[in-house]
């Protein structure tokens, strides 16, 4: 499943050669047919012998020879230090565990790389080699000194995963053998043609398995990544409910007579210049009444609404309380508490408070706006009127309960006292007690 | 108005317009009079004949050209509902063209209109009498004339059966925003469109406020009373208060006016009592004026609230008092304020006595559906509805696969589902069709609930094409991206994406070579993640294409974006609105959403100008009994709303969780650490994020960095786990798990609802929630921090970490590696070999030997 590291002809030449290790072959000559294939991964080649040499059983000792000297010759092209294998090879020949003929071998091979050394030692066959080693011949320098000549500067690591850099080999040896018995025994090798014992197995047969499984993925400490949770399910689900049937409709308008409230609009016209007569404002009443939406086309604007409040206040209030849900009626609002204070626009606000719901705010900028143009006003006997209409209507709208005289009470007892020689002032004062 | 409305004819005195023909006029009149009547009696092609006489004599009249287009299409039995909308725009530019013409040739004729006017003596019978004066007025009355509302409202209605309901609220924003000049008939229609789609759209401010309106502008004022039940008896003392103190009203419901009434005449004494003793005569006689008026009081209070007798005639108070108090439920269920929406139901129920109930029972039905009484509901449903109507069972099939989904089953889910489909295209086959067989059609929200319930059965693939169907009424829900998402997730880890190599991560493989002495184990690295990110296609799914969605890594990465830029989008304007509205009332939304936060009695500022209106009306209200009433319903819908408001925030800000987690693991198997790790940091710094999103959060982060060869700092995020040496705390406890389960918070115990008690996470619920038990996130913080003290060459530390990780999560085959891996480091062949073979995931395979085979 995972990537395989050598494809189906680098397996057999690998196999091939080391087969050819044991014949009478100079390795010379066996590394070199080797390489006359250029299709090969070296790479590959030389990472799935290192890992086959990594095992001491699994390869024999001329099989090691050739296999060391092909990890070194694929590279011997370049700079010793530019072998990814040097370290491997360094380590190899300063293993104390391993067989002093191998590691002279190894040495061998790493100096030969300097130019004019001898590569006599390659002209004889790998058992030759062997047999012909003399241990007293090769001294073995020790890992500093070989690490120092041949890995001369450090490379920079080549950027790649922490956790692929720290895998390890993920071959593990598991012999299959009885209790008691030594696996290394050569004993539990299958003879051919002999009943296979208990523990017994075939060396080619796992080398074969070994070189067509090998991967180049090492084993990597694994980091749990635990997949999030579902996001959980509870009003989402669509519960479905029957629609309202709107259906389409018939427009009314069509053909119908356009005229609508124009005897209403004529008569708001005339209702701004001047009172108009009782069965005049009769017919007004009426007609707003009948049709709700009348005021909205009866040409009243909020700029028009003094005169209209002026010559005609119960026409003002009724359509001002008409308006009261209009969008506008702010506007209408705004223009009212800033018109000349006048007996009519009292009257107005007097008779809109008990019927519909004012703004607080709109009440009390009124109040102030009153007892403002009370204490202005010059002509004596126009500030006398004023005064106690003012108080006739404060009192009205306390005793209705319109507002609340706390908001208001320093402002309307220091009025009172202002204007104490009225008699209404003084009755005010004296309901201010009262609920005091 | 009657007169508008009826379009009658027969006044005598209407036929002096000036520059038109008195006998076309009469002709015209006659013939519109007869279209009328023969679209009522819904004999369209009857209809369709008169209008072609009119046509010839009323050139280019765009209320003609309305009425033809509406009655041809009712007439070819409503098969091509987008041609009526091309014709019905046409419409509404020819309004344009002719006001336009209109308002030029204004200025000129302006003031001529002054004069002939009828005085008709009014007297209390005047009422019915219609004042058409004779002037010639016709340029002044264009705003009337080219009054274009019922257009538009057909325009909306379509809109609306056609499940457009972002269209249709840019068609009725506007209507609303200038409501009270429309007459109002087709202003009660526009009113009950536009709640419909606001409650459609989960509107809840929107809705709350166009509800508001209605209840002053056409409800009885009975309506807002239910909310305390001790006011009956009162209500009804004013009831009869009222029918004696206006005889002319004729209505019954008419309790505000009467309130207004008794406030105004009672008041209006003090005053004038006050006057009269003062010795000012004028000043007596002048503020006395309008006394004789007053007696006529009824024409003052009904001012203020609207008078219905117009109404009346297309549905009965009652009726309208039904549906005003069906939709005050929806929008409680819509709020999810149970509480109030049982008391609510009851109500509804007790109005619907005698009448046609079912609504209601579906309604309640619904509401037990809430509040987990699933039983209960599934009685109701049966109860409320006759299954002969192929739209009728669709809906109900559907409700019921719902249940069944709450309850766990979802096979049975399942089938009800499939029935509620299969009735929804029966559905579409009837003839003839009508206008409300195109919102009958509902099969896109159950094909969303399809694509829920086979994502619970582990279908991905068909549950993604649900998704995908459904998108076309969903595509603005950032759940909808997120579950196509989950989808690809699922597909991936069932090793269904085409390319995927990994069959079943959970399986260790080794290969086991040779025999005897020589055997080796060889471990496969199947966990290794590779070969995803490129298996996959790049933009081969897109909205609309028939094809169906290929399932992979980048779609969910694509999806995830797709829901957080939604997110983001709903999160600027504070509402979970589904729709998008018009760019005017975004910023009026996102005003009312940010100042209502923290307000609970103030009314919803600055959403439109009926709830400024209404809370100029609002803020005087502290003093006396009336008011507290209103204040009362306000506080509770509004209650509602924050309580709604709450939470859709606190459902996006676990959205948003979901998706920054999702985000995080998408990356990191598209082997993108840098992107991961952002996503992880975000989701770290979300406020209120949950302990299950931040054990997500920290071991994504750790892994990012990790990858990215930071061990240390990875450490970092994953040690504030750990207590004392190589102790790890749980990094959050089963009530963590229930609490995201039912997404309800601990903290938001004291809020109006029964639901979170009602909810208690059965077993059965509870195996939806397929996620690490607290154990199992606390074994995998252990192999984690195994690996990273393993890679930093820490290894008797990691040996002892990886110890405990395989005690809590022996089967996690990835701990198990880590194990084997820190073995074999240190050396261990033994303690590596008998892991592995005690490893309940290994799978061991005899080697192969494809050299001597195949060659």
């Amino acid at each position: 499943m995972g990537k395989k590291m050598l494809n189906l002809e680098e397996q057999c030449k690998i196999l091939n050669l080391l087969k050819s290790s044991s014949e009478q072959k100079s390795i010379e000559e066996t590394v070199t047919d080797f390489f006359t294939n250029s299709k090969l991964r070296h790479f590959n080649v030389c990472y799935s012998l290192s890992l086959l040499l990594q095992d001491k059983m699994m390869l024999s000792s001329t099989e090691r020879l050739v296999a060391f000297a092909i990890l070194h010759r694929s590279y011997s092209s370049q700079k010793s230090a530019a072998n990814p294998f040097i370290s491997f090879l360094v380590n190899a020949a300063c293993d104390d565990g391993a067989e002093k003929y191998e590691r002279a071998f190894i040495l061998q091979l790493l100096s030969s790389s300097n130019s004019n050394s001898s590569k006599e030692f390659l002209k004889q066959s790998a058992s030759d080699y062997i047999k012909n080693f003399d241990p007293s011949s090769q001294n073995f320098p020790q890992r500093e000194q070989l690490q120092k000549q041949y890995y001369e500067k450090v490379h920079p690591e080549p950027y790649s995963c922490l956790l692929q850099n720290t895998a390890v080999k993920n071959l593990l040896a598991d012999p299959d053998v009885p209790c008691g018995c030594d696996a290394n025994s050569a004993e539990l090798d299958s003879q051919p043609g002999a009943k296979s014992k208990l523990g017994s197995g075939d060396r080619d047969e796992a080398l074969s398995g070994l070189i067509a499984n090998l991967s180049l993925e090492g084993l990597i400490p694994h980091w749990i990544r635990p997949v999030p949770p579902r996001f959980p399910v509870d009003e989402e689900l669509v519960w479905l409910n029957p629609d309202n049937s709107h259906e389409l409709q018939w427009d009314q308008g069509m053909c119908a007579d356009t005229s609508r409230g124009a005897a209403v609009r004529d008569l708001i016209a005339k209702a701004l210049k001047g009172a108009l007569a009782p069965n005049q404002q009769e017919q007004v009443l009426v007609e707003l009444a009948n049709d709700p939406k009348l005021v909205y086309h009866c040409g009243l604007t909020p700029r028009k609404l003094p005169e209209l409040v002026e010559n005609n206040p119960l026409i003002a209030v009724e359509v001002l309380t008409k308006l009261i849900n209009s969008p506008e009626i702010a506007e209408y609002f705004t223009v009212l508490v800033n018109m000349d204070m006048s007996l009519h626009s009292m009257e107005v606000v007097n008779r809109l408070t008990t019927a519909v719901e004012l703004p607080k705010e709109f009440v009390r900028m009124y109040i102030t706006n009153c007892i403002s143009s009370c204490e202005n006003i010059k002509d004596k006997y126009m500030q006398n009127r004023l005064v106690r209409l003012v108080c006739v209507f404060l009192q009205s709208l306390i005793r209705n309960r319109i507002i609340d005289v706390k908001d208001l009470f320093i402002e309307v007892q220091a009025f009172c006292i202002e204007f104490s020689r009225i008699r209404e002032a003084a009755g005010l004062f004296r309901l201010l007690k009262t609920l005091e | 108005m009657d007169s508008r409305d009826s379009s009658s004819p027969s006044a005598p005195n209407r036929d002096g317009t000036a520059g038109e023909d008195e006998g076309v006029l009469s002709v015209t009149s006659a013939l519109a009079k007869d279209a009328a009547l023969s679209f009522q009696c819904r004999k369209f092609g009857e209809c369709v004949n008169i209008l072609a006489q009119l046509k010839p004599k009323k050139e280019d009249d765009p209320k003609v050209l309305h009425n033809v287009a509406i009655t041809e299409f009712l007439r070819d039995g409503c098969s091509d509902p987008k041609r009526l909308l091309v014709a019905l725009n046409n419409v509404k530019k020819r309004y344009e063209e002719l006001a336009r013409a209109c308002a030029s040739g204004e200025q000129a004729e302006s003031g001529s209109n002054v004069g002939n006017k009828v005085t008709s003596d009014s007297t209390e019978s005047s009422s019915t009498t219609h004042l058409f004066s004779a002037s010639n007025s016709a340029s002044t009355m264009y705003t009337d004339e080219f009054d274009t509302s019922v257009v538009s409202l057909n325009i909306a209605v379509i809109w609306f059966h056609l499940h457009e309901y972002a269209k249709a609220l840019s068609v009725l924003e506007p209507l609303y925003q200038n409501i009270e000049p429309i007459d109002e008939t087709t202003a009660l229609h526009i009113c009950l469109l536009l709640l419909d789609v606001v409650l459609a759209s989960c509107d809840a401010s929107k809705s709350a406020d166009v509800l508001n309106y209605l209840e002053k502008a056409f409800g009885p004022g009975t309506v807002s009373q239910g909310d305390n039940g001790n006011i009956l008896v009162q209500q009804s003392t004013n009831l009869i208060g009222k029918l004696s103190s206006v005889p002319s009203s004729s209505l019954v419901s008419d309790a505000s006016a009467s309130d207004l009434a008794a406030n105004g005449s009672a008041s209006e004494n003090p005053l004038s009592r006050s006057l009269s003793e003062d010795p000012l005569d004028e000043i007596i006689s002048s503020l006395d004026i309008g006394r004789q008026n007053l007696s006529r009081s009824a024409g003052l209070t009904s001012a203020n609230d609207l008078p219905r007798t117009t109404v009346d005639r297309f549905i009965s108070g009652v009726d309208l008092k039904l549906k005003l108090q069906l939709y005050k439920v929806r929008f409680l269920l819509l709020t999810r304020n149970v509480k109030i929406a049982k008391r609510e139901v009851k109500h509804a129920m007790n109005i619907a006595r005698g009448r046609d109930s079912s609504m209601a029972l579906l309604l309640k039905a619904q509401l037990e559906y809430a509040r987990g009484n699933h039983k209960k509901a599934i009685k109701l449903l049966m109860a409320s509805s006759n299954r002969t109507d192929a739209a009728m069972s669709s809906m109900l099939y559907n409700n019921l696969g719902c249940i069944h989904y709450q309850l766990g089953k979802y096979h049975m889910s399942a089938v009800f589902f499939s029935k509620a489909l299969s009735n929804c295209s029966t559905l579409l086959k009837e003839k003839p069709l009508n206008l409300l067989t195109f919102s009958q059609d509902k099969s896109l929200q159950i094909t969303y609930n399809c694509g829920l319930q086979y994502l619970a059965c582990g279908k991905p693939t068909i549950a993604a094409r649900c998704f995908q169907k459904a998108s076309f009424i969903f595509y603005k829900r950032p759940l909808l991206w997120l579950r196509l998402a989950e989808c690809c997730l699922m597909a991936v880890e069932k090793g269904l994406v085409k390319g995927s190599q990994i069959p079943n991560r959970l399986e260790l493989r080794v290969n086991v070579i040779g025999k005897g002495r020589w055997r080796k184990l060889l471990i496969e690295d199947v966990i290794s993640r590779n070969g995803l990110v490129d298996s996959v296609g790049k933009d081969d799914w897109g909205l609309g294409g028939g094809g169906q969605p290929m399932l992979s890594l980048p779609l969910a990465r694509q999806c995830l974006y797709n829901a957080l830029h939604l997110l983001n989008c709903s999160d600027s304007s504070h509402l979970d609105s589904v729709l998008p509205s018009n760019s005017s009332l975004e910023e009026n939304e996102s005003n009312g959403g940010a100042s209502s936060k923290n307000s609970n009695h103030k009314n919803l500022p600055g959403i439109d100008s009926k709830a400024s209106t209404l809370s100029v009306g609002l803020v005087n209200m502290n003093g006396d009994l009336k008011e507290s009433k209103g204040g009362t319903n306000q506080e509770i819908i509004q209650n509602s709303i924050s309580y709604y408001e709450d939470i859709c925030r606190r459902e996006n800000q676990m959205i948003k969780q979901a998706l920054l987690a999702n985000l995080a693991y998408v990356e990191l198997e598209l082997e993108n650490p840098l992107k991961a790790l952002s996503a992880a940091r975000s989701l770290l710094e979300l406020p209120g994020c949950s302990r299950i999103f931040i054990f997500l959060g920290h071991v994504y982060a750790a892994e990012a960095l990790c990858l990215l060869n930071k061990p240390k700092e990875a450490a970092e995020y994953l040690s504030i786990y750990l207590s004392g040496g190589n102790n790890v705390e749980l990094p959050f406890g089963q009530e963590d798990c229930e609490q995201w389960r039912t997404k309800k918070p601990v903290d938001c115990e004291e809020s109006n609802t029964g639901a979170a008690a009602a909810k208690n996470p059965s077993p059965e619920d509870l195996q939806e929630f397929m996620f690490l038990r607290p154990e199992e996130a606390r074994g995998t913080l252990y192999a984690n921090l195994a690996v990273l003290y393993a890679i930093q060459g820490e290894l008797d530390r990691a040996h002892q970490l990886a110890t405990q990780a395989l005690s809590l999560v022996p089967n996690s085959s990835e701990a198990t590696m880590t194990a084997i891996y820190i073995d074999l480091v240190l050396g261990n062949m033994q303690e590596a070999l008998s892991k592995l073979k005690h490893c309940s995931h290994v799978r061991f395979l005899s080697a192969s030997l494809p050299t001597n085979k195949s060659s």
